[in-house]
């Protein structure tokens, strides 16, 4: 039985899935969603020589091709656990279990909550929630939206929910806490954002960002930055307000903001309401990796890719016999780079598979994601390289550790 | 202000418990019940592990709270194998 199994029909999935059949395997894909695609479906965005990212088109491409190379793809099929079992990997869904040699863990990234007062009532949803609605179900999440959180995801989906024809009355930062401290403070959130200033349509925040190479620079730009924000797409940006409420009766009616400092802290007597019918939040990705915590891999927890990581080497093998892993379950990256990732995991099966015939595919694949990653046109982390220089020495160290404990 | 949904623990209490004894994430879980519920901490677990490593150093080479299957929701037929 050497039929390949790929947990999650995303980008990096069904590219796996592509490779491994094309080298003759069998393959078979579950997802948990009723559409194959994954994030990739909600993205649409213009491109630097002016071509549109159509994620829809892009999925549908993958999805075809897998199709036409008879790999069976199972939606509306989640995975409830993993494990291995005399020498095959046993996975567990609803309605059946299945069993293999070679599993893949294709399964993305999960949205970060940034808690509000407020936050819980009707109409408040995650800025992923807001995209799926918008561009893959095509309903309007509302009329006119907050949006709480500035970073690349947000601003995109931003700009998306006015292609749409949607209102965002602005994107805006949430109130510090704990568990907010790098999206409330002011700083940190203008230091992600000059890595993405080549993406600003205006000539001001281009020119801008060139200014602000040094922190005294960034200190000023902080504290001169305009209370009423800076417009993108006609939607002001606002680094110095951030929202301390989310109002209404039974379900969102508005918000409440107040100007904070350069530090982060709200300024008293400041406040004043927002109307909207919905509220976006906007906390960032993190890699949904609970697959291989529960299967046993060793993780190491590295901020520049999003949190915790499965250990695994460049060819997206992991520590454990016959388990993989692509995508941005091994850090928050764009969908290209996660395309890339799948082909080279796709490949390394294919590989183990054939007793060795792809070495020299593989080594190419591998340059193919550094090339893809430096050429990306948005960068989740502005120092995703540096995160993956770090995951390779924990697996140099590991691999250390592991020979030294069988001879001793 | 709700944090984890599903046990109905608040911000204010998971701070002052973190405060109070000064605890890892896991111990946070276990004393407020934290992403003890239905869910089984999908969505607040990324909160609780942030308010905790507000007050103690993380430990880089570990899940600090622990996944348990299942990881969705799968109900008591579908677990015991009962077919219809």
């Amino acid at each position: 039985m050497n039929r390949v199994i790929v947990i999650g029909a995303g980008p990096s999935g069904l590219s796996a899935a592509i490779t491994i059949a094309e080298n003759g395997n069998e393959v078979l894909i579950l997802d948990e969603y009723m559409l194959a695609g994954g994030r990739l479906l909600g993205q649409l965005y213009e491109e630097e020589n002016g071509k549109w990212w159509n994620g829809i088109k892009e999925s549908k491409s993958l999805h075809d091709k897998a199709v036409a190379l008879g790999i069976e793809i199972r939606l509306g099929t989640p995975v409830s656990n993993i494990e291995k079992l005399d020498g095959s990997w046993v996975i567990y869904t609803d309605e059946e279990t299945h069993y293999t040699q070679h599993l893949l863990l294709a399964t993305g990234a999960a949205e970060v909550p940034l808690p509000i007062p407020g936050w819980t009532l009707p109409g408040v949803m995650s800025v992923g929630a807001a995209q799926v609605m918008t561009n893959v179900h095509r309903v309007k999440p509302g009329n006119r939206g907050v949006i709480i959180g500035v970073n690349v995801l947000s601003s995109a989906i931003a700009m998306e929910l006015k292609l749409a024809d949607i209102d965002v009355a602005c994107i805006t930062l949430p109130k510090m806490n704990q568990v907010t401290k790098e999206s409330g403070n002011p700083m940190d959130v203008m230091n992600s954002l000059l890595h993405v200033s080549h993406m600003a349509p205006s000539a001001f925040v281009k020119f801008g960002s060139k200014l602000m190479k040094n922190e005294f620079m960034k200190k000023m730009g902080i504290t001169f930055f305009p209370k009423k924000g800076v417009k993108m797409w006609d939607i002001p940006i606002m680094l110095r307000k951030a929202v301390i409420n989310i109002y209404g009766e039974n379900a969102v009616e508005g918000v409440t903001i107040a100007t904070i400092n350069a530090s982060g802290e709200v300024i008293e007597g400041t406040e004043e309401n927002i109307s909207a019918d919905f509220v976006c939040i906007a906390g960032g990705l993190y890699p949904l990796a609970e697959l291989a915590a529960v299967a046993g891999c060793p993780f190491y927890y590295i901020e520049e890719l999003g949190g915790y990581v499965p250990l695994h080497n460049k060819r997206m093998e992991t520590v454990l016999d016959g388990l993989y892993v692509a995508g941005n379950i091994t850090g928050v990256e764009g969908a290209k780079v996660a395309i890339s990732q799948g082909v080279t995991a796709g490949l390394a099966i294919a590989n183990n598979l054939s007793g060795g015939k792809q070495e020299v595919e593989i080594n190419e694949a591998i340059k193919r994601i550094e090339h893809t990653r430096d050429n990306a046109f948005i960068q989740f982390h502005p120092a995703v390289k540096e995160g993956k220089e770090k995951l390779q020495r924990y697996w140099e160290e590991y691999g250390q550790e592991v020979k030294v404990g069988v001879t001793s | 202000m709700i944090i984890c949904r599903c046990e109905e623990v608040t911000y204010g209490e998971l701070k002052n418990t973190a405060e109070t004894y000064n605890c890892s994430a896991r111990e946070l879980k276990l004393r407020t019940r934290a992403g003890m519920g239905y869910c089984g901490g999908r969505t607040c677990r990324s909160m609780v592990d942030s308010i905790a490593h507000a007050s103690t150093e993380r430990d880089v080479t570990q899940v600090t709270l622990k996944y348990q299957p299942p990881i969705r929701p799968v109900s008591f037929g579908s677990l015991g194998e009962i077919t219809k």
